[in-house]
């Protein structure tokens, strides 16, 4: 090694060596300490929330101004009103359970230390035999004071934590109810809240061009065996506000024959709506089959 | 004075701008439902005759078998059927439409049959029950043993009905069978009864294939010794050598006119591909390569031939223009691609390609795009053919053990059947033109 060098180690040593192994230490446990916060109840983890589930009833009752498709949606509906409503609906649930014991306690207490004590039935015959041994002669006043309120304590404290039990599994409970609801793909629950993936409005049910889509692509029938080409046509439908077809014409016909006769039975088939309209409405409707014929 | 009528000619536009844009716009890019729900009624007897439950079960059967096997419908379950199905009445008039459209029916099928000795009327009628139109009426005479036939013929009628185009039901399919113990010339319906042989070589025909015109078939076979192209009248059975030249002379293929067979000719020691009169003399040569060239299939309007060449290594399709001879390859995938056969809508070829020990279908366009495999799963599935109206493929299918058979599948792969028995090593088949 230079001298130079040397001189270098020498100095970088005189720095460090003062504090240098417990500067290591000190990183060390602080390292350490790191993943046991992680690790400690201290910071709870979360369950990764997953996209919601959309449910979209196109079958529904039509509106001109439909809400968002989720289940959620009915709660929805009252949120704008009541913004606290949800917020506080939560607490009273913990709330209640702490009130309560507040008040119980007095009267829980006597009945509890029974059942410990007296339940199991053999404890009556040695009740006389261990009342007198090990507490009164030899307990004083004031250490059993200490002792009952030590207990009331204890049974509060353990009334606490069978509360928030509680809680917390009405809490899950509730939470796998909601994820069961909403990963039903079917949604034919007569109360189940409908709406459009992208409505915005305040009303439950869809509107009224997707209602009729859905109907009437429902009751179109045509095989892509009997498909020539590319085929498109257009329909005009007037509706009255009742859902009754008063007439239609075609505006442009796809020249292929069977697939306009396809058309005109599914006209005939929607003849009349299965829910009446918000108003006398006017469907310009396109018919292709682009999403059939696309499939291999 | 000009000024109020512009005013009002603009007031007029701003208040039908908004009337017009009341119409709200709609696509539907497909259909909710993507079969026909057709209800197909069992015959009823008409008149006197009395009941043959034996016709109307074997009618039911046939065409039962056809429509499900061109995909288009979903037969409505006749458990279902209600008082309806069991009255003869076949005019419009007569039938209960309601009854069919709260099955949720579309299409309805009603018939009755008379028969009189050995002669047999089937009357039918395919309705539409929505708007209880006709769609077709049809009344079949016959023997009392064509009622297989009847039934394919309206299969047809039906397809014509609801596509636009007539079904391949009452065709014939050709293929060589080994169940004499040589290889023969056989034909078969298309659901694979009525067999009839109708060689008698006692040795080795190959590759038959039917005239577009005629009811004829030509075929290759080594009954003198060389592999000869022959040409066999089907109700006749005058059969006559086509070609006889020394060496190989297989594959023949009417052209769609049917005034030339191309085929594969060996005559100059390599295999190329020629085109020949119906009377055997050359017309023309279509390749000149040193590789080998096989397998010739004529395009729709006769102007190409598709055919195999190993000019490139491995056998592969490649595509002559009749005209100015210019080969084009076809495909570039797999190490052997066999047997094309062009589409009679000319859309799409069909060949054979082995892949991991097994031969399977294959269709592409004549572009060489969109490659799709349309058979899948054990044995080879070899020899596709198409059917007349492009909707059907036949070909063969060779599991280990059980021995080669005939199958009918539909052009996109799905529905296949087998119409042949194991065990008589049936292959090599070819569907007739409209017999």
């Amino acid at each position: 090694m230079n001298p130079s060098r040397k001189q270098r180690w020498q100095q970088l040593q005189s720095v460090f060596e003062p504090g240098f192994k417990q500067m290591l230490l000190v990183s060390l446990l602080l390292h350490l300490l790191v993943p046991i916060l992680y690790y400690s109840p201290l910071f709870p983890k979360k369950a990764i929330k997953k996209p919601p589930v959309y449910r979209v009833n196109l079958v529904n009752k039509i509106v001109k101004n439909p809400q968002a498709g989720r289940p959620e949606a009915t709660v929805a509906k009252k949120k704008p009103k009541v913004k606290k409503k949800p917020k506080v609906k939560p607490k009273p649930i913990p709330v209640k359970p702490k009130a309560k014991p507040k008040v119980k306690p007095k009267p829980k207490p006597k009945p509890k230390p029974k059942p410990k004590v007296v339940k199991p039935k053999v404890k009556p015959k040695s009740k006389p035999v261990v009342k007198p041994e090990p507490t009164k002669p030899k307990v004083s006043k004031a250490q059993e004071n200490t002792l009952a309120k030590r207990l009331k304590e204890l049974r509060e404290k353990k009334q606490r934590e069978s509360a928030e039990q509680a809680r917390k599994e009405k809490l899950a409970a509730l939470k796998a109810a909601a994820v069961a609801e909403s990963e039903k793909v079917d949604s034919p629950i007569s109360d189940a809240p409908v709406g459009m993936v992208d409505g915005k409005g305040d009303e439950a049910g869809v509107r009224a061009t997707a209602f009729v889509q859905e109907f009437i692509q429902q009751q179109w029938s045509f095989s892509k065996y009997q498909a020539v080409g590319t085929p498109e046509a257009e329909v005009k439908l007037f509706y009255n506000a009742e859902g009754t077809l008063l007439h239609y014409r075609f505006v442009k016909k796809s020249g292929h024959e069977i697939f306009d006769e396809s058309l005109a039975r599914a006209i005939a088939k929607s003849k009349q709506l299965s829910q009446p309209l918000p108003e006398a409405m006017e469907f310009d409707i396109f018919f292709n089959l682009k999403d059939m014929l696309d499939k291999p | 004075m000009k000024l109020l009528r512009v005013k009002l000619l603009l007031l007029f536009v701003v208040l039908l701008v908004p009337s017009l844009s009341l119409a709200a716009r709609i696509e539907i890019s497909a259909p909710g439902e993507q079969t026909i729900p057709l209800a197909l009624t069992r015959l009823l007897p008409m008149g006197v005759g009395g009941s043959q439950p034996a016709i109307a079960r074997e009618f039911l059967q046939v065409l039962e078998g056809d429509l499900e096997l061109s995909g288009l419908f979903d037969l409505v379950d006749p458990a279902s059927f209600m008082g309806d199905a069991d009255k003869l009445g076949l005019r419009r008039t007569e039938i209960d439409f309601y009854q069919w459209r709260m099955l949720g029916a579309e299409a309805l099928i009603k018939g009755g049959y008379r028969r009189d000795g050995d002669r047999l009327t089937i009357e039918l009628r395919l309705y539409d029950v929505i708007t209880q139109r006709l769609l077709s009426g049809r009344r079949y005479a016959g023997k009392a043993k064509a009622v297989r036939k009847i039934a394919h013929t309206f299969a047809d009628q039906i397809l014509k009905s609801l596509t636009g185009e007539k079904g391949p039901f009452a065709t014939k399919i050709a293929y060589i069978s080994k169940r004499s113990g040589n290889k023969e010339l056989y034909m078969m319906d298309v659901d694979g009864h009525q067999p009839v042989r109708l060689t008698n070589h006692r040795s080795i025909v190959l590759n038959p294939d039917f005239s577009p015109n005629r009811k004829e078939l030509i075929f290759t076979s080594y009954r003198n010794d060389n592999p000869d192209l022959f040409r066999k009248e089907v109700y006749t059975g005058r059969e006559s050598r086509v070609s006889l030249k020394p060496g190989l002379n297989i594959g023949g293929r009417y052209s769609p006119d049917g005034r030339e067979i191309a085929l594969t000719l060996s005559k100059d020691k390599n295999s190329e591909i020629y085109l020949i009169g119906t009377d055997g003399t050359i017309h023309r040569r279509l390749t000149n390569h040193y590789g080998i060239d096989v397998d010739p299939s004529w395009s729709p309007r006769g102007d190409k031939i598709a055919f195999v060449s190993d000019r490139r290594g491995n056998p592969n399709v490649f595509i002559v223009d009749v005209r100015s001879r210019d080969v084009t390859r076809l495909t570039y995938e797999g190490k052997y691609n066999a047997t094309p056969a062009w589409s009679p809508k000319g859309d799409r070829i069909a060949f054979s390609r082995l892949d991991e020990g097994v031969f399977n279908i294959f269709t592409i366009r004549p572009d060489g795009t969109d490659e799709r495999q349309v058979t899948f799963g054990d044995g080879s599935k070899e020899h596709p053919r198409w059917s007349p109206d492009g909707r059907f493929l036949v070909y063969s299918l060779d599991r280990r053990g059980s021995g080669k058979s005939i199958w009918v599948m539909r052009a996109d792969g799905t529905g296949a059947r087998q119409i042949s028995p194991l065990g008589e090593n049936d292959s090599h088949p070819a569907w007739s033109d409209r017999w």
